[in-house]
């Protein structure tokens, strides 16, 4: 009787600590002006790119300056929160990386007087970034005394750049109301359908797996390739054979491949590993990293993320 | 004495008998509101969280047919939806997201859709119960088309279908 007590005990607590580790990760998202608003009104710097200027969006000016977008925004920010989602705010995540920046050039270790050790790769990875952009477009129309909003809200999965969620339409056009009221229609008007196709995006995930992007590189001093053969087999295809074993329903497909890098697009890996735990990009290509580092193939590699959802591996060396 | 137990009789059985018809009548207009005999246009864009939609119902009396439209408003917003109207209207997709059997259907709605169900918290008449004579039709014989304006709490009507586990909210598996 107490062997059998101790037995619903132990599968009780199993089971608790598999609900514990449950929970998918949680993607965050962030909404940012497109970047023909931003141009199209002037917040934009450019540059001399070996003597072709370019334009990119000056998106601490756009915040600063213009107070519809910080409107039309902190709209969007409050139904997602309502929704349970609450999500990143562009114009503080970017004081918050000019403060952490600041901060982080004036620090010195105590005993040794070291600086922070930052690589060039972390200083470019230093910028506002989320899991979904949701990049927002509006235009005022106007016929005479007749105006109306033109509004655009795109979901955007940050690695595989495909369109998530999708919001469009031009608002009922008004002598009276102005720009204001007119793009906080727009927003209640559409947030429904966005957050519907958002929802359908997460679904899908659920049932199919999450989308992620992964790559191989190689290192230029490293005495094999892609091509080279282990067991009779050639790398590149092994690698394809792991992914075939290790994604949902061995989805995924290889858009490159040379002797030297690979790139896997549409790889549907698990939301949940076989212990219940989630896992994204990094911890799924982990395994691979194992696998290919230990014996019979025993190549030495580098396991680099960006995010949920992307993840490289470089081979021939840490 | 005899006359007035007879007339007391007679009285009782008309009163149960014009209620079991009462019932009765209310009763085909719950099954019309099960067989989505009904059809939604969106009015325009409502406040936050709110949905401004006008509510066709059919029936063979114009009462049954206001009464119903709250019903019909609620009962629409979860499993229909209304495509937009052009500018003026966005389109809106029905809340329920996942698939449901008979017996599901009828383990939470059954009571929800009650004449003193939980639906009510969620409508209110726009335009204060009146309706624009215009949008009283007889399209039949003995068929009548009523248009009604509600406003329905989405927002609130989504949360307890999510408490409830009828619908997968956008955090659901996070």
């Amino acid at each position: 009787m107490i062997k059998q007590l101790k037995l619903l005990i132990c599968l009780a607590l199993t089971l608790s600590s598999c609900n514990l580790f449950s929970q998918a990760k949680k993607p965050t998202l962030m909404v940012v002006p497109s970047d023909v608003w931003c141009i199209e009104r002037g917040y934009y710097l450019t540059f001399n790119n070996q003597g072709t200027p370019i334009r990119i969006p000056d998106y601490k000016r756009a915040f600063q300056e213009n107070s519809q977008v910080n409107q039309v925004i902190s709209q969007i920010n409050g139904l997602m929160a309502e929704r349970g989602f609450p999500l990143k705010n562009m114009e503080t995540v970017i004081r918050s990386l000019q403060m952490d920046s600041a901060e982080d050039n004036m620090r010195s270790s105590k005993t040794s007087g070291s600086n922070i050790n930052e690589s060039s790769i972390d200083a470019l990875k230093k910028v506002a970034k989320a899991d979904i952009i949701i990049q927002l477009t509006w235009s005022l129309n106007k016929v005479g005394p007749k105006k109306s909003v033109n509004f655009n809200l795109q979901g955007l999965d940050a690695y595989t750049n495909k369109q998530i969620a999708t919001a469009n339409g031009t608002g009922a056009p008004s002598f009276s109301a102005e720009l204001p009221v007119l793009l906080s229609e727009a927003v209640i008007a559409h947030m429904d359908n966005f957050t519907a196709g958002l929802q359908d995006h997460f679904d899908d995930m659920f049932i199919n797996g999450r989308e992620i992007i992964v790559r191989i590189q190689t290192w230029e001093d490293w005495n094999e390739d892609l091509e080279s053969e282990f067991n009779g087999e050639e790398l590149g295809y092994l690698i394809e054979d792991w992914l075939t074993d290790n994604t949902v329903k061995g989805r995924f497909s290889t858009t490159d491949m040379t002797e030297s890098m690979a790139l896997f697009e549409q790889v549907r890996i698990p939301v949940l590993n076989n212990s219940g735990r989630a896992i994204d990009a990094r911890r799924y290509l982990r395994d691979l990293s194992k696998y290919l580092s230990n014996s019979p193939y025993n190549i030495p590699n580098k396991l680099v993320m960006k995010g949920l959802g992307r993840a490289t591996l470089i081979l021939g060396g840490k | 004495m005899k006359t007035t137990q007879k007339t007391l009789i007679i009285l009782v059985f008309l009163l149960v008998g014009m209620q079991s018809y009462g019932q009765r009548k209310q009763r085909l207009a719950d099954k019309d509101t099960k067989a989505w005999h009904y059809d939604i246009e969106c009015v325009g864009t409502g406040k936050e969280g709110f949905k401004l939609i006008k509510v066709w119902s059919y029936s063979k009396k114009p009462k049954y047919a206001i009464t119903q439209s709250w019903k019909n408003a609620v009962h629409g917003i979860i499993f229909k939806g209304f495509s937009g109207t052009g500018r003026s209207c966005t389109g809106f997709r029905p809340l329920i997201n996942k698939s449901m059997n008979q017996k599901q259907y009828d383990a939470f709605f059954k009571n929800f859709f009650l004449d003193s169900g939980q639906y009510s918290q969620f409508v209110t008449d726009a335009a204060d119960g009146s309706i624009d004579p215009r949008d009283v039709l007889k399209v039949g014989k003995k068929m009548y088309k009523i248009g009604v304006v509600v406003n329905v709490n989405v927002s609130q009507l989504r949360k307890l279908l999510e408490e409830e586990g009828i619908i997968n909210g956008l955090t659901t598996g996070f």
